[in-house]
């Protein structure tokens, strides 16, 4: 079975032209990579550029991935992060002529459980909003580590960085949310009041 | 535990890990310690965010369009593998002919290329202009310091010995005795001294560099002929214009022929520039 196979397994047969293999890497990993960008963006149509540009890539240059050097996953998630700059990077202009990303990032969140109401939403919205206010280089180690879940050292093997650096990022990254989160519920405290009528 | 240690172990767990702390020591710090504990309970309150966060986007992904067109063109790829791999790439949400050598450029990029594209035509097209318009600038100047170069009064000055560049008029000149009558009167030595001083531009161009003259046209409108090249150490100092008598021959002086004269350049460094015959 394909679906038994790892990611390197897999790139090798997808390589070699098994279209079923490719189908499979694709299926388990595109998630993820689209996911990473969306959160490093705010936008859904980067994100899915960004997503198919990756696995493009790894069709003409998967030759060039080495097992010893770090997984699959960490891999895509660098080349990810390289296009989602260059998109950031070329869109800039427009997006600052635009509506604002953390609108249209608002407008993403699916609410599972409706019962849990405005709040919860709210509360998202505005921490998402807060993350993609963040310098590239912290939102980058806020998206991997906290919101996907990936280790210190895939995120470090993805980021190119050490260990230490992506733990020192991290930190900093996290007290700048709080404050940021601390300043938005004091710029708007109407909120926080909704947030702690709802969850009370 | 200090402060500076708890903060040094918090470091160390994720958010998750330290939402979910079950380690006695960090707790025990933080029960203690009030600035640790709301350090800690802001985590804890970022983690469960985050949490939601991610669980309100734990469901997206990309559109059914992407997966078609990757693998349309990993179809394409495999079936014309000899070509281009980028050749054949389809975008799923445009219909805009593909760049062969754009082939990664995400969709987003594709418009506002070719305003990019339209400005580097733009900065070519005025660079171009800006290099011919400094070309005919520098030809005019040229031109113009050429025509400026006048002879003083009283001895026509050659015009140029330095054909190439702008030569420095002579700047010190000596009209001879045997002057034409609408010349300056003669002093008692027989000659009078008059000083110019090199216009500014002809201080420039002295200053440019060595002149490397050109042989065929060392012969000027005023009869002057180069004896001699220069360079703007020696040609762009003051010189003299010496009206002379040649010595004749044996056989012209004895047919009582008139007299040669000549206009001779002389530098200050006592070489001779330049000569005229003058009958």
């Amino acid at each position: 079975m394909l679906t038994d196979l790892t990611d390197e397994q897999l790139l090798r047969q997808t390589l070699a032209g098994d279209e079923d293999a490719f189908t499979v890497l694709y299926h388990r990993r595109q998630g993820p990579i689209f996911r990473f960008a969306l959160h490093m963006s705010g936008s859904a149509q980067i994100a899915e550029e960004v997503t198919q540009d990756v696995f493009m890539f790894l069709l003409q240059r998967g030759q060039g991935f080495d097992a010893e050097r770090g997984a699959l996953g960490a891999y895509l998630f660098g080349v990810a992060r390289n296009y989602v700059r260059r998109a950031l990077e070329r869109n800039y202009p427009e997006m600052m002529l635009s509506s604002p990303v953390e609108d249209e990032a608002a407008s993403l969140l699916v609410e599972n459980d409706p019962s849990e109401g405005i709040a919860r939403r709210q509360t998202s919205a505005a921490l998402w909003k807060a993350v993609l206010s963040l310098p590239e280089h912290y939102r980058e180690v806020v998206v991997l580590c906290d919101l996907q879940e990936q280790s210190y050292a895939d995120a470090a093997a993805a980021m190119g960085c050490a260990i230490g650096t992506i733990r020192s990022r991290l930190h900093r990254a996290h007290d700048m949310l709080s404050k940021k989160l601390q300043h938005s519920a004091a710029v708007a405290p109407g909120m926080a009041s909704v947030t702690a009528r709802c969850t009370s | 535990m200090t402060c500076r240690e708890f903060k040094h172990s918090a470091a160390a767990l994720t958010l998750w890990e330290l939402s979910r702390s079950r380690d006695g020591q960090v707790l025990g710090h933080a029960d203690a310690c009030e600035t640790c504990e709301m350090w800690l309970r802001k985590q804890r309150s970022l983690a469960a965010s985050m949490r939601t966060l991610q669980a309100q986007t734990a469901g997206l992904e990309a559109g059914p369009d992407v997966e078609r067109a990757l693998r349309a063109a990993f179809r394409r790829t495999a079936a014309t593998s000899t070509a281009s791999p980028l050749s054949g790439v389809e975008r799923y949400s445009d219909s805009l002919p593909l760049d062969p050598t754009d082939g990664l450029t995400p969709l987003a990029m594709r418009l506002s290329r070719f305003f990019e594209i339209g400005a580097y035509v733009a900065v070519a097209a005025a660079m171009v202009v800006g290099v011919f318009l400094g070309v005919q600038l520098l030809q005019q100047r040229s031109r113009a310091s050429g025509t400026k170069i006048s002879p003083v009064q009283g001895a026509s000055v050659p015009a140029s010995t330095q054909p190439v560049a702008q030569k420095p008029a002579p700047s010190l000149v000596e009209e001879s005795s045997i002057s034409s009558p609408e010349r300056q009167p003669v002093t008692a030595a027989g000659s009078r001294v008059r000083r110019q001083r090199p216009s500014a531009e002809s201080q420039t161009a002295a200053a440019a560099g060595p002149v490397v003259a050109d042989v065929s046209q060392t012969s000027t409108d005023d009869g002057y002929v180069a004896l001699m090249f220069c360079d703007p150490l020696s040609c762009s100092s003051d010189s003299q214009v010496v009206r002379m008598e040649l010595p004749a021959t044996g056989n012209t002086a004895s047919q009582g022929v008139q007299p040669q004269m000549a206009d001779v350049v002389v530098g200050y460094d006592g070489v001779v520039r330049a000569v005229r015959i003058v009958n």
